[in-house]
């Protein structure tokens, strides 16, 4: 039983004491079993005051401290750590959320809010005083780094890690790198083009010794935690060997393939061969054959014997101390019909468009073979919907779309650009476009959040019509040889990275952080990072800044030979146990096994102190350290004393 | 760690804001011995003085203090604060020499407790610069309650050095004799997180700022908002009445070629959005309407923010202002283009906030040769998408908005991005200092 308890009530500035009166919460736990010190603070995470507690706590030979003040979640870190610095085990502290919990949600009852915010620090006092001091658990790391995607972030990262010495594994799940960068053509503010971007980055990649890239790879499992993950991962085969370096026979075995489908890397509007490299973006410079569209007829084996069909599929088991997630997005694919996109043959998406434009002849902009002169853009398709699921801005959007306008001009100056916005965004140094954009003549218009613009084909005529901001709802119409929707980023569809590595995501959808900005790219899973897109919208420079804040966070991982890992873990007193199987079911991280003696173990470095063997115990054998079966009925009890 | 005269570093970190800090710890924890430079009297930069920040409304003091007391007691971390960089040069053998000047503080700072007794004995009251001139402080003086250091100091520029200060300072620590100090140190990379300033309004008299007192900016507004706000209630400056029609006027000196500012800010949107929401919290009587041009809400969680203000009731009018003019009574009439309806209007309101925009801070100019700059004046970056840190010098790299507009998780990620490219280009200079 601890006897010198300190209690720190804060403030927090006014976010508490607005509403929570916290000189009588002082007063209502000093006199409290066991309680040496209770003071209020203005903020206890404040330098001045962590000082004051060090001081505290060494000078009064504290055995228990309690703070009560915002969600563990923010600070529980902080002040685990202060208790720390005075000597004292860091799990004698425990954590009382009276913000969230209490001055936040009660700011219409001050008096009901004051009582609640006595109860929950009790409770906390009653938990510190049956705490026991634990040390954490030591794991050897495995000075290795999963990186899955190769796009611009993945690659970026790998690089980094790779530099400083660290082994690194990049897996891309398509046949080539790059990611939608390399489709993505001209770029903003710069000159640089996405294609020559992805060189840069492939040709460091190649070069270095300590980067292990897989194309066609993807992660099927993984087990373990912090430090020793075990990837398992699924290379598919090119079915094309790497020796085929002679172009010209490559290009008539290519010829030779009957099949054709869409062409992926175009967005559809070409056609590609089952064997086929992304033109121009081709790295590896090795091509592929697309298996679920080859017919194995074998007329490419027939002019070229570096292919060979029945190359199988192989299986990698990567032991790594950390991951990081780069695994991007996809452009939205709007709805059959939404402003007639496949229904009018010349409504597409910005990303087929910038295809269009890469591709195309100068000067001969045309599509199905009809040149195009007048070009309308209607923004925010897949974003900021009203009706729809994506209630969020896509970011990138309104500059790729202007800037994408812009320089067309360089290459079809016959392009007329007529833009049908929802309030452009085009933040920060992006503004010039928009700027430049207006000065040569391109025309904007805006409609009204619950009237959007209207896309209607009649006599063989496609035409744009809107209830324009600028001239008070009257109705303005183009007519449009193409109509481009500026389609926004929505996460993978196809992602079960997700479910492999339990990676939760936001309201949106995508990858969620731990805290924005106290910890802005690490998830919830320890040892696990998330850069770029997988995490929300960004263009290139804001996904490389997220990729290289990953990567630090992730050599800070695996830069040293040994890793601290939390010990709040399961526990089995094995003379209860009667080995009925039942806790290794309910186990979600497979960290339960049956040992030598017979009973239930725990693998600590695995076990995440979720909790779930403990209910289904039948003989109550397993017990979570420092949230044991009394410490929590010691926190009932006094909360439910007080009704 | 104190600063003892200590000449070698890894890395050299100017500015002590959420990117300096941000870079400093990630280089500290990696094992750079890092020397962390603050002009200011205190670490904590702009963000220390916010309210709360959006989208997720985390008071920002809570963010902000944990990573300053972080860094203050990082074993890797040098910190001098009240200190300028005088001069920053390269070497030919990739490290750099920096000539950097600790301004006296009339404080001897270990032996200072905080307790504030000379700032009662003190009997000069001038504007409190970290109030943003909302009240007054005393010549001596701590900056603020959550200050890093918490320690004294005297602003010499207003004392008249009655000693009252020295009288009442239990520990002695007060010394008028103490004088500016220069240093030269040498460090092998340079992170410069030198931030942005602010956009002046008077730069635009018929904005009426400075001659109509409830007109204030968005920073003036984030202390009326703060836990620590200096009147303990969001009251207009003018005449202390609780206002109840607060009128924001958006790109007040962004997007503005006629003061010389084309560009967008990319925060003031979303913080404007933000204090609406704040202010209907605090004053729940209150009309708050935004004039805007575009509402810019592009980040994770911003539409949504956004929304969620609308919801609450904040009004949103589509129109530039134009003008403000003054009544008799202290309340102010705005005339706005109104978009929806195609004509001059105007409205009156009881206090007016100005979302001032972001202006590059050109400093490091003056301090570091071969230091390029764009067309704003922010940081050169060199390579915009490959090294988006790097700068126009090898080896110096930028976080936060030294290279343009950005809000605290981009400054963070930037953050992280520089500190990265700079333990890599540690890492490969082989130098033994």
């Amino acid at each position: 039983m601890k006897q010198r308890i300190g209690v720190y009530i804060c403030h927090c500035g006014g976010n508490i004491s607005d509403y929570v009166d916290v000189e009588k919460v002082r007063e209502a736990v000093a006199q409290n079993d066991g309680v040496l010190i209770a003071k209020t603070t203005m903020f206890a995470c404040a330098d001045s005051n962590q000082k004051g507690m060090v001081q505290d706590i060494k000078e009064n030979q504290l055995d228990g401290v309690v703070v009560a003040s915002c969600s563990p979640k923010l600070h529980e870190i902080t002040f685990k750590a202060v208790v720390e610095r005075a000597g004292l085990n860091k799990y004698n502290y425990v954590h009382a959320n009276i913000r969230e919990q209490v001055s936040w949600p009660h700011s219409d009852n001050k008096a009901g809010a004051t009582q609640k915010a006595i109860q929950i620090v009790k409770a906390a006092i009653a938990k510190v005083r049956l705490s026991e001091a634990i040390e954490p658990l030591e794991v050897d790391t495995t000075q290795a780094v999963l990186v899955i995607g190769a796009g611009v972030a993945g690659m970026k990262a790998a690089i980094s890690l790779s530099k400083m010495g660290t082994k690194v594994y990049l897996i891309e799940r398509e046949p080539f790198i790059g990611g939608r960068i390399a489709q993505w053509d001209v770029l903003c503010l710069t000159n640089e083009t996405g294609k020559e971007l992805v060189s840069r980055l492939y040709t460091e990649i190649v070069s270095n010794k300590n980067i292990a890239l897989y194309t066609g790879a993807q992660l099927v499992d993984c087990k373990g935690s912090i430090g020793n993950f075990t990837a398992k991962v699924k290379l598919s085969p090119r079915y094309v060997k790497e020796t085929c370096i002679d172009k010209e026979i490559l290009k008539k075995a290519i010829n030779a393939c009957p099949v054709e489908v869409p062409d992926e890397f175009n967005f559809g509007i070409t056609k590609r061969r089952a064997i086929y490299h992304n033109f121009p973006a081709e790295y590896p410079q090795t091509a592929v054959i697309d298996m679920n569209s080859c017919t194995r007829c074998g007329k490419c084996t027939e002019i070229c014997d570096k292919i060979d069909l029945n190359m199988k599929e192989e299986f990698l088991e990567l032991k790594v101390g950390s991951i990081l997630v780069a695994t991007g997005f996809d452009p939205y694919t709007p709805n059959e019909g939404e402003f007639g996109y496949n229904v009018i043959d010349n409504v597409i998406t910005l990303s087929q468009f910038k295809r269009l434009l890469a591709f195309s002849e100068p000067g001969k902009l045309q599509w199905h073979d009809k040149p195009v002169k007048n070009v309308a853009y209607i923004y925010c398709v897949g974003s900021r919907q009203v009706d729809g699921n994506n209630k969020y801005c896509s970011r990138y959007c309104c500059t790729a779309t202007i800037n994408t306008a812009l320089k067309s001009n360089d290459k079809f100056p016959e392009l007329n650009h007529f833009h049908f916005t929802r309030g452009i965004r085009t933040y920060g140094k992006q503004e010039q476009l928009y700027h430049n954009a207006s000065k040569s003549g391109h025309v904007f218009f805006q409609s009204y959040e619950d009237d959007p613009c209207r896309v209607e084909h009649k006599n063989n005529k496609t035409t744009v019509k809107i209830n324009d901001i600028l001239t008070n709802r009257k109705e303005l119409e183009v007519e449009a040889d193409i109509v481009v929707l500026v389609t926004g980023m929505v996460p993978r569809s196809n992602n079960n990275i997700s479910d492999i590595l339990k990676l939760p995501r936001g309201r949106d959808n995508f990858f969620n952080e731990i805290h924005m900005k106290l910890r802005p790219v690490e998830t919830v899973i320890d040892g696990i990072t998330i850069a770029g897109a997988c995490q929300g919208p960004k263009n290139v420079v804001e996904s490389i800044n997220s990729a290289l804040s990953a990567a630090i966070k992730t050599y800070s991982f695996v830069g040293k030979d040994k890793l601290m890992v939390k010990p709040e873990v399961a526990e089995v007193t094995p003379d209860l146990c009667k080995w009925c199987d039942e806790c290794t079911k309910a186990c979600p991280f497979d960290a339960i096994f049956k040992n030598e003696q017979g009973v239930a173990q725990v693998n600590e470095t695995v076990c995440k102190g979720c909790g779930m063997c403990l209910p289904v115990c039948p003989t109550n054998a397993i017990q979570l350290k420092t949230f044991s079966d009394i410490e929590i009925a010691s926190m009932i009890d006094v909360l439910a004393n007080e009704l | 760690m104190p600063f003892a005269g200590k000449k070698l570093y890894d890395a050299l970190v100017v500015g002590g804001g959420i990117a300096g800090i941000e870079s400093a710890l990630n280089l500290a924890n990696n094992n750079l011995k890092v020397l962390l430079v603050e002009k200011d009297l205190t670490l904590g930069g702009k963000m220390i003085m916010l309210s709360k920040v959006f989208p997720t409304l985390d008071c920002s003091a809570c963010i902000t203090t944990p990573k300053i007391s972080e860094v203050a007691r990082h074993p890797n971390i040098t910190i001098l604060t009240n200190t300028n960089i005088l001069q920053i040069e390269k070497q030919d053998k990739n490290y750099f020499k920096a000539r950097i000047k600790e301004k006296a503080r009339y404080v001897n700072i270990s032996d200072c407790t905080g307790c504030q007794l000379c700032e009662e004995a003190c009997p000069v009251v001038v504007p409190d610069q970290y109030q943003y001139d909302l009240v007054g402080r005393k010549a001596a003086y701590i900056p603020f309650n959550i200050a890093s250091p918490r320690v004294a100091s005297i602003d010499m520029d207003n004392c008249v050095l009655c000693g009252a200060c020295e009288k009442a300072c239990p520990t002695g620590c007060i010394d008028f004799t103490q004088e500016d100090k220069e240093y030269e140190i040498i460090a092998k990379t340079v992170i410069m997180a030198t931030g942005f300033n602010l956009f002046d309004p008077l730069k635009i008299p018929r904005f009426s700022y400075g001659n109509s007192k409830n007109v204030i900016t968005a920073l003036q507004m984030e202390r009326l908002l703060a836990p620590t706000r200096p009147y303990n209630h969001v009251l207009r400056p003018g005449d202390g009445q609780v206002p109840c029609n607060i009128a924001y006027v958006l790109c007040a000196g962004s997007r503005d070629l006629s003061v010389g500012n084309p560009i967008c800010s990319q925060i003031c949107c979303m913080y404007s959005i933000k204090q609406a929401q704040l202010l209907m919290g605090a004053l729940p009587m209150a009309d708050v309407t935004i004039y805007y041009i575009n509402i810019r809400s592009f980040g994770k969680g911003f539409e949504e923010f956004y929304e969620q203000a609308k919801g609450m009731g904040v009004n949103f009018v589509k129109g530039k202002v134009g003008k403000i003019t003054e009544t008799d009574n202290g309340n102010l009439i705005l005339w706005y283009e109104d978009i929806n309806q195609g004509k001059v209007i105007e409205k009156k309101h009881d206090l007016v906030v100005l979302s001032v925009g972001v202006l590059a801070n050109d400093e490091p100019k003056k301090l570091i040769q071969g230091w390029e700059k764009d067309e704003y004046s922010f940081a050169h970056q060199k390579d915009l998408f490959y090294t988006p840190s790097l700068s126009s010098i090898e080896g110096v790299f930028l976080a936060g908005t030294t290279s343009g507009p950005m809000d605290i998780p981009d400054s963070i990620l930037s953050a992280g991005s520089a500190a990265m490219e700079a333990i890599r280009y540690v890492k490969q200079t082989s130098i033994d200092l």
